[in-house]
């Protein structure tokens, strides 16, 4: 039978043979290696992926306690500053307080201290001017005295 | 080189090949051919005369031995590549790593985005199928010189310039996605891989179309000498590789399309998969 376009079953199969060798030995011998690096390579750089992301999530859950127990030392820390605050608020009312009484004991003592000087110097001024007063009576009569002892001198010695 | 200097280069250059032309004009002309442009143009579409012996077996047309010398070039450079350069890959690739990753990347690719389901022979097929169109088709521009029965020296020509190559392939590639229907469908693949009955013939003549048009217009400029100058670099560089390229990736593309739509598992399937 004559084929058209002089088609040959036999070349048509021996290019098929032909093929099928190459297709095979092509597979082994390239596509197959070639695929396997990169998929290797792909699986090594998503394991990296992977570990990177784990890192990740850890250091976000680390980063996510460390918050946690930073706001809980804030929040002590704020009611430690609070108590302080508070005792310190204390101590000095007391402090105040006593310092309030000393000052009013110190008041009452300086009082009394000004008072009983006071009186002291009354006294001693009272003293003072009575001693005055008979120094100055004394005096007085002494200078009578002696003027009555001069006016007699001089009566005597008119009548002399 | 200073610009005197390129000038001088480039008289020459334009002298050499005035020379060149006009004594191959002069010399060619005289030359006898053993047969007419009516019989070579025939020849290059049915093969009647100018075939080549197979080892002494059986006379067969001249593409079958491309085919032969491709594949022994292919497997001895895939060999060595195998041998040498694939145990020393690189985490980060160097050029020709990149360019190997590239072109098995490619065809994985389009095996992956056409046929999602299952697509690991379809990869290793349409890689193979690729490399032989491209560098099948490629090989014809070397004009590996063979030795016809009748003694005349022929240049090998693109092995899917053969009806038979073009044949062996497109049907071949029509039995892939029929099993790749079969694998995904069973019976129901085979069904809807048979709808598409016309797919061998319209692939295998696709291929063989597109190739032959390219030998056609190569032997109709080399035929005569007055063409055999500047156009060439035209007409079978620029051609061959644009044949090359836009016939391997129509080739693969369609087999990946086709097995991809066949071997899709069906409601049906899928439930009872999922049962």
């Amino acid at each position: 039978m004559n084929v058209p376009l002089n088609i040959d079953w036999q070349q048509i199969l021996l290019h098929l043979f032909n093929f099928v060798i190459l297709a095979g030995g092509l597979y082994f011998l390239l596509y197959k290696p070639v695929r396997d690096f990169m998929d290797k390579r792909t699986a090594y750089y998503q394991s990296l992926d992977a570990d990177t992301q784990k890192k990740l999530e850890e250091a976000r859950k680390l980063e996510e306690a460390y918050q946690s127990r930073m706001a809980d030392a804030e929040k002590e820390i704020r009611e430690q500053k609070a108590r302080v605050l508070r005792e310190a608020e204390a101590k000095a009312e007391a402090v105040l307080e006593e310092a309030g009484k000393q000052k009013e004991q110190l008041m009452s003592d300086a009082v009394v201290a000004a008072r009983r000087e006071k009186e002291r110097i009354v006294e001693d001024a009272r003293v003072e001017i009575a001693e005055l007063a008979v120094a100055a009576a004394a005096k007085i009569l002494q200078d009578n005295a002696l003027k009555a002892a001069a006016g007699a001198n001089d009566k005597e010695a008119r009548h002399g | 080189m200073n610009s005197k200097t390129k000038k001088i280069a480039l008289a020459a250059w334009i002298a050499l090949l005035g020379v060149l032309l006009a004594s191959s004009l002069a010399v060619g002309t005289g030359a006898q051919k053993h047969e007419s442009i009516k019989e070579t143009m025939r020849d290059a579409v049915l093969h009647e005369s100018n075939q080549i012996s197979l080892f002494g077996l059986k006379e067969v047309n001249p593409a079958l031995i491309s085919a032969m010398a491709v594949t022994l070039a292919v497997l001895l450079f895939a060999a060595v590549v195998r041998i040498a350069v694939i145990p020393r890959f690189k985490m980060v690739p160097g050029r020709f790593q990149l360019l190997l990753e590239q072109l098995v990347g490619f065809f994985n690719g389009l095996a992956k985005s056409n046929s999602p389901h299952r697509n690991g022979f379809l990869g290793a097929y349409i890689f193979g199928a690729g490399v032989y169109i491209f560098i099948g088709t490629l090989f014809e521009l070397f004009g590996v010189q063979a030795v016809t029965t009748e003694g005349h020296s022929i240049a090998l020509p693109a092995p899917l310039s053969d009806i038979n190559g073009a044949i062996a392939l497109g049907c071949l590639s029509y039995l892939i996605i029929l099993s790749g229907g079969i694998a995904g469908n069973g019976f129901r693949g085979i069904g809807s891989t048979l709808k598409d009955f016309s797919l061998p013939i319209s692939m295998s003549f696709r291929l063989f179309g597109a190739l032959l048009s390219g030998l056609l217009v190569t032997e109709l400029v080399y035929y005569y000498i007055h063409l055999s100058f500047v156009l060439p670099v035209a007409v079978g560089v620029m051609f061959t590789l644009l044949h090359a390229l836009i016939q391997t990736y129509v080739l693969t593309m369609l087999t990946a399309l086709f097995y991809g739509e066949v071997s899709e598992p069906h409601e049906n399937t899928r439930k009872k998969a999922d049962a």
